[in-house]
Parts: structure tokens; sequence; C-alpha cells
């Protein structure tokens, strides 16, 4: 059953001379367990798609169901509450808010009004799951980046989110590092996961690899995976 | 230039919201530094202005009517005089004009020579008879013009061709009315008289440093006048003025701090204006524009924005004060300062606009002064200013509130600058509102000019054990007053006033030299006697009483007393008794604290007495006291204003440099209610250290400080209450709230995408 459904979105970003379609009629759906890559060159509005997809950003035009329920209509408060209880998100700079430590970024989420309940405990396993035990009092700029990008990782999870949305998740790492997260986003059960990257090697791996170009979304050749909608 | 214009006409357009907040700042700060220097200008030079302009004279002089030839042959002899003039007073004269009347009226017939007044609006009384003077102060109350008609009964109708200030005494309504007419018109009208009487004289001096050895002269050289009163300059500052002088001090501190603030609070916004703009800065230098360029488009645009609300907040803040400014000088008889407060309220303004632009310009011009690889890297002014330190409350729930809190604690500096600024303000608006009560106490509450009795009650002495024994009364004693003269041959009328035992236990009036009367041959005098007989500690006090007795006594102190101007004097009663038995008694009650007025009263009643409750300050002073007053709740209220800005400023501060994190945090599902416990965190921090400073500062530094300030001319406790401090705390409170709503409302403004891609 797909926890992500997208129809005929458009999104259009700049205003006047300088407007630009970045989106033209995207459509995807993603399932429960499956992974799916997409790649773009820089501009190409890989990023666009992901907070439109996670109820950041709204479309120009099409719908949206995420778990059910239609984002494209939902008020902002609505969409905040949907982004709390459905959506993970991982990003290509960390985003660890600086005054936390890894720990405390990581509960953080589970402790915002609105959060299912359990989701300090869940916190906790993953911080032990991903290792990130001995550092979890430390504070972000005393940890490595991939340290950091797994603790983002733990945060997305941690109130058990459907669909994770992944923007460059290994842009900002080393290879090694970026092979840790990589493999942590493609094993991560009963969710569905979308990464954006550049990097054709960060796609290896994923259930579907899609290509945005033109503001469309195609498969691409020579992937491995299911083929798009 | 026009190139700067145009990056400073997008800037302001691009950061409208920013600007209009930091305008509001420098439009505060500018209020209350104008409030404070029109306060200040006005009230601190009022006096001297006043006897400036009234070319007022050295000595007064008021006496039982003599002849004119007679009181100019003493003044000849008296050394050192330049000039004289003398006139006659008739005092409770019925007026009536423009629908107002007054049956208390003081008439002064002035004779030639220096008038002692100044005129401010028409011209003196001439030789015509018709013609009036009033005092300013009645025509303001009176809405009287230039040519209306004053009504004076047993004279007739006359013009009014002029108003007048003489700032010898205070002004309606805080005085009696006052109006001058010429002797030379009375006499066209009536006749001459051939020996012509005269009840005041005025004196000046060639060198007003010989004061003393001139009144020592006069009094000595007076014989044969009776109920001499020398008035001098010194002595004319009434005691209320120095109230006024209280609020002044007060005032000029808080526009101190007030422009601290808002130089604090706009220092930090165009720091962190700049630290956003650093790749941008960054990318101008890289592309070649000059480190002048940046500084001046920073500067310009701080100017722009400076200038009209500078301008505002110093028209709003003589405003704001100049009524209330105005109408405190029309009472106490000085003119407003006028003119003269134009170059200090430029200055204010030019200060206005010159910090803001400083703070704007300063900051870029460090920057700019970076190489642009440095700056394109987004590196801060002064290092990271993140806090490298591990967190305290790692093994604590870590929830928004504590979050918010430690964001605000991550910049020390401005958290340190803001805590002190709320802090202080705090302190000051605890201490506006303990004055103000003490104020409304002055007013109302015996107790506090020095009155520890609530009740007096018509009985004989020999009922006091009675009146002790009624539930309630904490103390009763026979309380004996009698008025008395200065047995000096000099006419002083004096309040004696005697208690068989202490009398502070029923009347402590603030000691301001000596010490309390001990045993029977001493007495404490009032302020104004010591100023009218020159008695000092250790000097002998001479009064004729009633009974024809005298009574010689030493003086052991010198006290501090609002009631019959301070010519009272505290004897012990064995020796008042001595000389006149038949010294008219009542009993003075003092109650238990939180006893029932009215139950006592019932039972002093039925013991046969009337009783009376026992009275503040006289009604004469209720005006100057609710005028005070006014001003003192306005400034503690532009002060609130200050305190609210800056925690508005210090959120959106905060804010703006964690829009990343604001961003996340919405990313992952924070809603409106969410941001709004973070920013609870940042008020929160900032609050409570804040109220906690406020509240010992006040109590062990600001109210101790203004008491003792205020000791010589009443008890005034001002240290604040609980009310006050939780009116403080529930402003700091409702401004906290505000400050929330309104920044929560622009953080949720702004896109989660706008504020992930933030610097």
């Amino acid at each position: 059953m797909a926890v992500l459904e997208a129809r005929g979105i458009t999104k259009t970003v700049g205003r006047g001379r300088a407007a630009r379609l970045v989106l033209d009629g995207v459509g995807l759906d993603v399932d429960a367990d499956e992974v799916v890559a997409v790649l773009g060159r820089s501009g190409s509005g890989k990023s666009t798609l992901l907070y439109v997809l996670g109820g950041l950003d709204r479309p120009d035009s099409g719908e949206i169901v995420l778990a059910g329920q239609r984002l494209t209509s939902q008020s902002q408060r609505a969409l905040a509450r949907s982004r709390l209880r459905h959506v993970g998100f991982v990003f290509q700079s960390f985003h660890l808010i600086a005054e936390l430590s890894g720990a405390e970024n990581v509960l953080l989420p589970a402790r915002l009004p609105g959060a299912a309940s359990g989701g300090e405990r869940r916190g906790r396993r993953l911080i032990d799951e991903l290792g990130l035990a001995p550092v979890a009092d430390h504070l972000p700029h005393e940890l490595s980046g991939g340290e950091q990008q797994r603790f983002a990782i733990a945060r997305a999870l941690v109130n058990d989110p459907e669909l994770v949305l992944a923007d460059e998740p290994t842009g900002n790492l080393d290879a090694e590092s970026g092979a840790v997260v990589l493999a942590l986003l493609r094993n991560l059960p009963g969710r569905a996961v979308v990464i954006v990257t550049h990097e054709p090697e960060a796609a290896g791996g994923a259930d579907r690899v899609l290509r945005l170009t033109d503001g469309r979304l195609v498969p691409e050749r020579g992937a491995v995976g299911r083929s798009a909608p | 230039m026009r190139r700067e214009w145009r990056d400073i006409h997008r800037g302001l357009w691009l950061r409208r919201r920013r600007a209009l907040l930091t305008g509001i700042g420098i439009t505060l700060a500018a209020a209350m530094l104008s409030t404070a220097l029109v306060l200040a200008d006005d009230l601190g030079d009022g006096f001297a202005r006043g006897a400036r302009a009234a070319d007022l004279p050295d000595v007064i002089v008021r006496f039982d009517p003599q002849s004119r030839e007679r009181v100019a042959e003493r003044i000849r002899a008296l050394p050192d005089v330049a000039a004289f003039s003398t006139r006659t007073e008739f005092t409770n004269v019925d007026i009536f004009a423009n629908g107002y009347s007054d049956g208390r009226a003081s008439a002064e017939v002035v004779g030639p020579g220096r008038p002692g007044y100044a005129i401010v609006a028409g011209r003196n009384v001439s030789s015509h008879y018709g013609e009036v003077v009033v005092e300013s102060g009645l025509a303001q109350a009176w809405h009287l013009k230039l040519g209306d008609r004053l009504e004076i009964r047993g004279v007739g109708p006359q013009r009014i061709v002029g108003f007048a200030e003489a700032p010898d005494d205070v002004g309606y309504p805080l005085g009696v009315p006052r109006f001058y007419l010429s002797q030379a018109g009375i006499d066209a009208r009536f006749g001459r008289d051939p020996n012509p009487q005269v009840d005041v004289a005025e004196i000046w001096l060639r060198d007003p440093r010989h004061l003393n050895e001139v009144l020592v002269q006069a009094r000595t050289s007076s014989y044969g006048l009776r109920g001499v009163r020398l008035i001098t300059r010194s002595g004319v500052r009434v005691l209320l003025d120095q109230a006024a002088g209280i609020v002044i001090d007060l005032l000029v501190a808080l526009s101190a701090f007030a422009l601290a603030t808002a130089a604090v609070m706009l220092a930090a916004s165009a720091r962190a204006e700049v630290q956003r703009r650093l790749p941008a800065i960054g990318v101008s230098r890289a592309i070649g524009a000059s480190r002048g360029h940046l500084v001046r488009v920073q500067a310009l645009e701080s100017a722009v924005v400076a200038i009209p609300a500078a301008t505002i907040g110093v028209v709003a803040g003589v405003l704001v004060a100049v009524g209330p400014s105005d109408r405190l000088l029309a009472m106490l008889n000085e003119p407003p300062a006028g003119s003269a407060l134009v170059w200090p309220l430029i200055a204010a303004w030019a200060v206005s606009v010159l910090i803001p632009v400083a703070a704007a310009a300063w900051p870029a011009a460090r920057a700019a002064g970076r190489p642009p690889l440095t700056l394109l890297q987004g590196a801060g002014i002064t290092g990271s200013g993140g806090s490298g330190r591990r967190p305290r409350l790692g093994g604590r729930r870590t929830g928004l509130t504590v979050l918010g809190a430690r964001l605000v604690a991550a910049r020390r500096g401005r958290l340190a600058a803001t805590v002190l600024t709320l802090g202080t303000s705090t302190a000051f608006v605890l201490l506006l509102l303990a004055l103000a009560t003490a104020l409304s106490a002055l007013e109302t509450d015996p107790g506090a000019l020095g009155k520890r009795y609530q009740l007096t009650a018509s009985l004989p002495a020999a009922n006091a054990a009675g009146v002790r024994a009624i539930s309630g009364v904490q103390a009763a004693a026979p309380r004996y007053e009698v008025q008395a003269l200065d047995s000096f041959s000099l006419g002083e009328t004096i309040d004696v006033i005697a208690y068989p035992g202490d009398h502070t236990v029923f009347e402590a009036p603030p000691l301001t030299a000596g010490r309390r009367l001990r045993g029977d041959g001493q007495a404490e005098v009032g302020a104004g006697l010591a100023d009218a007989l020159g008695l000092t500690p250790g000097s002998t006090l001479a009064i004729a009483l009633p009974s024809g007795t005298e009574l010689r006594l030493r003086v052991s102190g010198v006290v501090s007393s609002l009631d019959h101007d301070g010519r009272v004097a505290y004897v012990p009663a064995a020796a008042l008794l001595r000389g006149d038995p038949g010294a008219p008694e009542q009993i003075a009650v003092r109650l238990d604290p939180g006893a029932n007025p009215s139950r006592v009263s019932a039972a002093l009643t039925r013991l046969g007495a009337a009783p009376a409750l026992a009275s503040g300050a006289t009604a004469r002073g209720v005006p100057l006291v609710q005028t005070l007053r006014a001003i003192l709740l306005a400034v503690a209220v532009v002060d609130g204003l200050v305190c609210l800005y800056a925690l508005v400023q210090t959120c959106t501060l905060t804010l703006a440099e964690r829009r990343r994190t604001v961003a996340v945090l919405r990313a992952t599902g924070a809603g409106p209610g969410a941001v709004q416990r973070l920013l609870a965190g940042v008020v929160i921090g900032l609050i409570l250290p804040s109220a906690v400073l406020g509240i010992v500062v006040e109590k062990l530094v600001l109210g101790p400080a203004l008491s003792r300030l205020a000791e010589s001319y009443a008890t005034l406790e001002l240290g604040a209450g609980y009310a006050q401090v939780g009116a403080v705390l529930a402003g700091l409170l409702v401004a906290g709230i505000a400050a929330v709503l309104w920044v929560s409302r622009l953080a949720m403004r702004e896109t989660v995408v706008t504020g992930l891609a933030a610097a």
C-alpha cells in the first residue's frame, strides 16, 4: 500500500521574469518498505520536490496524499501535525541545534506538543542502535559529520514516521560515513524512504531510481529497481 | 551617492519589518530622553529661572502694618542694601471673574521701585486706577485673558493688564489667588493717604553673600516693627519643591537607562543584521565594493530609519511632558524653560540619531575590513558566538522552553545587557510605584508626615487612662497645642506642641539636625521656624505663651515638618504647663496596627469625646502631589514600554539568529504553539533574572537611597510592597506574553524552506 501518493504536482519558483517551473506534473507513489532515490542536477528541483512531498512547501497544483491524508488541502497547523506524526526529514547539513546535545536533538521532536507517545523510549533505543550512546551527551560541534548525520537520522525516526525524506544525506560526508548513512536509510523497516541526491552512488541500493529532468520524474536508465508509475 | 541611495532603498524595503522595529526602539528612546529633558530642565532650573525673571529680592520682610516712612528708615539703616520697595498686602479678599470666585485672595498694593515679580504677559500696572495684574496660576485656573475684568470686593472691577509670576510663594491653586494693584492707582481713585501704611518690604542686596550679616542686623534693628517675618530666597524653596527635585533625579536617571537600553538593543540589532549579511558583504567586497561604500550604506540606511523615528520620539516626548510640566511650574509660580529647551532637545535628537547610526556603521566597518573570502564563508564578526559548553541539563528533560532559555543564554553579552536593562527598568518602575504610593500617603496618611497617632479626642488629660483601655488603642496621651510668639520682639507665630512623655510615640517628624529633646529645658523646632529665626541646635528658643509667660528652651534638634510651614516647636508638657496651665488639651490616640478607627471613634464618643481623624498634607498640597504622581505614573508607563521593546527586540534578534533552528523545529512538526513555547523560554530566560535583579536593586539600593534623599521633608518608606512587586511582575509577564505573541507571529510568517536556507 502506498504511504505517499503524489499526482500532477507543479511548482514554480521565483517571480516575474525570474519565474521557473521546477516541477511540471510530477507523480510519485512510494510504498512502505520502499526506498526511492531521485537523481538530478543541482538546481533541478530535487529539494523543492522533497519539501513539497513533506508538506514544508505547497505545490501550485496537484495533490499529495500522505498516510491517507490530503496534505494539499491542509492548514499550516494541520501540516505541522502531519509532519510531526508522519514525516521525518534528513538534511544535507544535518541541522542539529547547536545548544542541544546529540541525544537532546534526537528527543526534541518526541517532546513537541502532539507527538505520539513512546517517542523518548524509541529515541533512546535509536541512539543505542545507531551506536551513538558514547557520544549522546556531546554537543554537535564536538561530533564528526557522520555522527551528526546519524543523530539527524535518529531524530527523523523518533516519532516513528511512515515517510522519511532525505535531502542529499551524504552531501557533507566522506565516503565511509556516507556509506554508513546510506546503509541506515536503506534499512528502515516498514517505512517509505525518498532520497534525493545528485550522486548516482548514493542512489545505489534503492528500490527505484528516478531522475528529475525538466520538471518531470523519469526512471533512471540502467538503474536497478521498479519503474515509476 | 546615487548608488548608495538605491542600495539603501532596496535594503529598507526588503527588511521593512525589522526597520520598523528598530524605528520603534529609537522613537521610544528619543521620547524618554526628551521627556526627561523637558521635565529636568523645566523643573530643575524653575526656581532659579523664576527668581531671575522676577528679580526676586534677597530678603522679603513681612510685618504688622507700619508707616512706610518708618519702614524705609529701618531698611536704610541696614548694611549693603542696593534697593528696596514696599507694598501693602490685603488677605482674604473676595474676587470674582469668569464665573469663578474666591474669598481668600491676596491683594498686593505695590509702590514705586522694583516690583519683585515677573510680567509674563501684558504689562505691569500703571499709575492709573482700574488696572490689575493677576498671577499666571490664577489666570490659568480661571481661564482669564488679558483685558478681562476682575471684580474685587471693595475696589470694584479692574481690567487685567498683565499676568505675573513671583516664585516667593506657590501659585494658585496650591496657594491663595494673588493679584497686584498699583498704590498710585488706588491713591488716584480714593485719595492719597497722608501717612501710608505698608506691611511688606522687599530688599535687594549689593552682595547676596552678606545675607547672613544683614539678617542678623535686621533682627536687631527691627525694634518698633511688630510681627516681623524674614524670608530669604533659600527659605522660599518650599518643601514640596524638593519632592519635584527627586522626581527630576529619577527622570534623568531613567532617561539615561532608556538611552542605554536603546543603544544596547540597537547595537545588538545592527550587529545581528550585519552578521546575517556577511555573505552579501563578502560578495560586494569580492566584486569590488569599497569598505567605505558598505559602511556608508549601513550608516545611511540606519539614518534613514533613525531620523524620522527620533523626530517623532522627541516631539512625542515634548508633547507628553510639556503639559504636566507647565502645570506644575504654574503651581510653583515658576516660568517654563521655553526656547531654552530647543538646544537640549536638538542635542537629544542628535544623540538619538547618532547612536543607531554608529551602532550600524561600526560592525559594518569591522565586517567589511575582513578578507572577502572569510566573509563569504560566513565567519562571525566576533567568532562563532555559540556556546562551547556541554549542556548542564543533559540528564533532564529538555523541552522547548528550556531550549528557548538556552538560545538566549548562548549570547551571554546580550543576555547580560538585556537583563541589566530590564532589571534596572524593573527597579525603577518599582521605585516609581512606591514613590507614587508614598505621595498618596503624603496626601492622605498622617504617618507620612511623622504623625504616629490616627485620632484625637477632645477630652481632659485625666481621661488618657480610660482611652488607653479602649480595645484597638495602642497608646494615648494628652496633647497640648498653643499658638505662641517669638519673644525677641519679632512676632513670629509658633505652634507649640507638647506631650507629657516621649512625643515621638505620637509625632516623630524627621530629624534633620541635632537630636531629639531630652529633659525639661529643651525643644525641637521645625525647619521653617529655624530658618525664620536662625535657630540651630544649641541656640535658645524664647517664646511668649498666650498666658504672657515667657518660656526659654534650648534647641536640641531641628525637625522637618510640613505642618504650618515648619513653624512648630515640640516642647515638654511640664515646661509648657508651668508657663501656661490653661493650655488647650486633647488626647492623641495611636491605634494598634489593623485596628478599626471607626470602632475606636465610637468608643471615644461614648466617653463623651468628639473624635477627629489626624490629617495628612494640607489641602493646598494636593494638586502638586497629584501632578507629581501623574508624572511618575506616566514615566513608569514609558519605562514599561522600554521593557516591552527590550523583550521584543531580544526575542526578535534571538529568532533572527536562529531562523534555521526554528525552521528545523517546524520541519520536524512544531506548530505555532511549539514556537511560542520556545519563545516563552527566551522570555523566561530574560524575565526571571531581570525580576530578581530589579527587586533586589530596589530593595537594597534605590529605595533606601531615595528614602535618605527624601528624609529631609517627609518620612517616606520607599521599599516596594507586595502589591507593587506583584503589579510589576504582572506587567513583565504581560510584556513577555505580548513579545511572545508578536515575535511568534513574525516567525510563523516565514516559510520553513526559507528558514532552512537561512545563513
